[in-house]
């Protein structure tokens, strides 16, 4: 083949060029650490990625939510928690009232201690969390129960997306806790204890001890639920968790670049990009021959 | 018998042969680097006198050394090598704007929508939780518009670079037409033509990377056809012009002046011409549509999901987004709507006028949306959706890259063909010149000898 200068130029320029465009490419990968630069580096790796960076924000927002939820929801499990206690003691009261040994002045200073449960109760059942009343259902901005024990809420849960295929539920009903909605008018019941206690009914008394003692179970009943409810979010954190971390890998897995591997290729495309350069002088050197 | 006066001339004839040959020694030299040059050889015989032995020489002109084959192969890879660099050059830019490992692209735009909507559950009566949910549908519509905005203005600045392109492809016929016929009048004189030729040439491969040219030689002149059609013919020179079809793609019409022009659109596969064509009409057309349909969708199922809930201030049926009533347009035409602009009560979150404000119900629907089929006819998640169109453009850019590099590995090779066969050598040039100068030293030589015999022969008759 005839070789001309014209031919000789372009050879080395043509190398040149694509050994320093791959340098380039190997050193962006290397100091970038990641193998996707542009998505046209691998197109099924772009796709991919991205639908990974929605999946990963989607259970990281998850993760945010269960957050934000959590902190009200466990007020609502310590709230029970005192309001069950409340009414342990009601139920003593109760039953010491109905104790025949006492006169009916003990009755009426148990009276006054079951009042003074009931009030300890509302402002258990009025407690404010970081978005309103807990116990007022979806009427966060107004008490739950007003001062006579009357409930003024609604029995609607908030519900929040965690990535389940439906809504998750994850506030406390007070409604289900202190109402008749749950069974039991637990204010009511407190009224009759200590209605019974101060007018020394002794039938009334026998009848309340019941009553506590239902109404009691009622409000464990919304604590093992808000419970549940607590311990769900908090799997569904770590399945997110996980979920992130495995998200994560595979982000890694398909879009950065395996270090070793960039770092020694940029080292030695390096090196043959020196290697062609002086190869290139060479071949340029012998065109000048003649004007020796 | 030969003569002294024979010598002379055989000796003068001599030093003008090889001093010719030295002067196209001297033209290959001189434009080792010119493109287009194709390298000559001088043509020297005997020259006949008669019957007569004479032995003289004589330069009859020069010969360019090239293929008309080569020429026309080296045209169309030119053709196709610069209709895929123009194609790739452009994608580039289409890929950078859906190239968003910062964070920053419009995919995040999207999530952050929908992870606002899971915070407004979260918290649905918190108004700084519905102006973040305001704050995510403006940035949304905003990266949708800048996107939408910057395909639409590539897709302009596409069409004024056809027009430019064209122009000077008009400019590259006339001159090939004038040149044309300066070789014809050139060539009937008697003359090689050869620098017209070379500027010829030079015009037909610019021509070549601009659109597909395909050459007829026509005694002298050539014939120059362009996407099926005949550009110039002889000194007659015929334009492009660029016109839009009824979808407001490229139209490119073929015309004689104040002739009827032909559309030459369909027959159009080479040069840059080719390339703005496909990046305008195929690439960026395809993903502008995608895009829209994608925001469509997307911004109908938030609204249609959005009017079902109730703000705080009891006020239900409003969407979030005005998107327009077809997918078409609907990614440059999204905002968000006077419904909630600076409205964040205005935010549907609860399920009915009673759970107002604490519900949440609809916030966490809206949420939910993220993971569900709602778009490309409700067979994509959002996310999934958003791959898709990452996806479809990175295949596009790597496909061009790929025709690229075998298209230029082509040309490239046809270069060189064309390289080894018309492309000077300084080598060969040097041992040309140091032919021809020891031919001229020999015949000068020759001619002092017989100056030397005649003075000799003076010296003793004229004693």
């Amino acid at each position: 083949m005839r070789v001309t200068d014209g031919m000789r130029y372009t050879d080395v320029q043509r190398n040149l060029a694509r050994l320093q465009s791959e340098n380039a490419d190997a050193s962006q990968k290397a100091t970038t650490g990641l193998r996707i630069a542009n998505p046209s580096d691998d197109p099924i790796g772009a796709a991919e990625l991205a639908r990974l960076q929605a999946s990963l924000g989607n259970a990281s927002a998850h993760r945010d939510t269960i957050k934000a939820v959590r902190g009200d929801a466990e007020l609502a499990e310590s709230t029970l928690a005192q309001a069950t206690e409340i009414m342990t003691r009601a139920k003593e009261i109760a039953m010491q009232g109905a104790n025949d040994s006492l006169s009916a002045d003990d009755r009426k200073a148990l009276a006054t201690e079951a009042q003074n449960l009931k009030s300890g109760l509302l402002q258990l059942a009025n407690t404010r969390g970081s978005k309103g009343y807990i116990f007022a259902g979806s009427q966060t901005d107004q008490k739950a129960f007003d001062v006579n024990g009357l409930f003024q809420g609604d029995d609607v849960e908030q519900t929040v997306d965690v990535g389940s295929s439906t809504p998750t539920p994850v506030s406390a009903s007070g409604a289900k806790a202190f109402t008749s909605a749950g069974g039991r008018d637990v204010f009511a019941d407190l009224d009759a204890l200590a209605s019974a206690l101060s007018n020394d009914d002794r039938a009334g008394i026998a009848a309340s001890i019941d009553q506590v003692d239902a109404s009691q179970k009622q409000i464990i009943t919304e604590r093992a639920r808000n419970g549940l409810t607590v311990s769900k979010l908090d799997s569904t954190d770590s399945v997110l968790d996980q979920l992130g971390t495995d998200l994560g890998k595979r982000q890694a897995d398909v879009g950065a670049a395996d270090p070793f591997e960039a770092y020694s290729r940029m080292t030695v495309l390096g090196q043959s990009l020196q290697r062609a350069v002086q190869v290139s002088r060479q071949i340029l050197d012998t065109t000048s021959y003649w004007n020796r | 018998m030969g003569s002294i006066s024979q010598l002379l001339n055989t000796a003068r004839d001599a030093l003008t042969a090889q001093s010719y040959g030295l002067s196209v020694t001297g033209q290959n030299l001189a434009n080792v680097n010119t493109a287009g040059y194709v390298r000559r050889e001088a043509l020297l015989e005997t020259r006949a006198l008669g019957t007569q032995t004479t032995g003289t020489v004589q330069a009859t002109g020069l010969r360019r050394i090239t293929d008309q084959f080569l020429e026309r192969r080296q045209y169309e890879s030119t053709g196709l090598s610069s209709a895929a660099q123009e194609h790739d050059q452009r994608l580039a830019s289409l890929e950078a704007l859906f190239n968003d490992p910062s964070g920053s692209g419009l995919g995040s735009a999207v999530g952050a929508l929908f992870n606002s909507f899971s915070a407004l559950a979260a918290n649905p009566s918190d108004t700084t939780v519905r102006q973040n949910v305001l704050d995510s549908a403006s940035a949304l519509s905003q990266r949708v518009n800048d996107t939408a905005n910057t395909i639409a203005q590539s897709r302009a600045d596409l069409l004024h670079d056809a027009q430019t392109t064209t122009s000077q492809i008009n400019e590259s016929a006339q001159a090939i037409a004038r040149l044309n016929a300066q070789i014809s009048s050139a060539e009937a004189q008697g003359h090689d033509a050869a620098d017209l030729k070379d500027q010829r040439n030079r015009l037909l491969l610019d021509l070549a990377s601009k659109v597909d040219v395909r050459t007829i030689n026509s005694s002298g002149s050539i014939v120059v056809q362009v996407s099926g059609t005949t550009l110039v013919d002889g000194a007659d020179a015929r334009q492009l012009s660029v016109d839009l079809d009824s979808e407001g793609k490229l139209k490119i019409l073929a015309s004689r002046d104040g002739g009827q022009a032909t559309d030459v659109t369909q027959f159009l596969t080479g040069g840059s011409l080719a390339g703005i064509r496909e990046t305008r009409d195929v690439d960026l057309f395809a993903v502008a549509k995608k895009l829209d349909a994608f925001v469509f969708d997307v911004a109908t199922a938030v609204n249609q999901q959005h009017q079902q809930g109730f703000g705080l201030d009891g006020g239900t049926g409003r969407d979030i987004f005005d998107v327009s009533t077809v997918p078409e347009g609907a990614a440059r035409a999204l905002k968000v709507s006077a419904d909630v602009f600076g409205k964040p009560e205005a935010l549907g979150a609860s399920g009915s006028a009673a759970t107002v404000p604490g519900g949440s119900g609809n916030a966490a629907l809206l949420s939910a949306l993220s993971e569900m089929p709602i778009v490309f006819g409700n067979s994509r998640s959002v996310g999934q959706a958003y791959g898709d169109i990452v996806g479809d453009v990175a295949s596009r850019k790597a496909s061009s890259a790929s025709m690229l590099e075998s298209r230029q590995a082509i040309s490239a090779q046809i270069d060189a063909m064309h390289q080894a066969m018309s492309g000077v050598s300084l080598d060969e040039e040097f041992v040309n010149l140091t032919k021809f100068q020891r031919a001229y030293e020999a015949s000068a030589r020759v001619l002092t000898t017989a100056d030397e015999l005649l003075q000799e022969l003076i010296n003793r008759v004229g004693r």
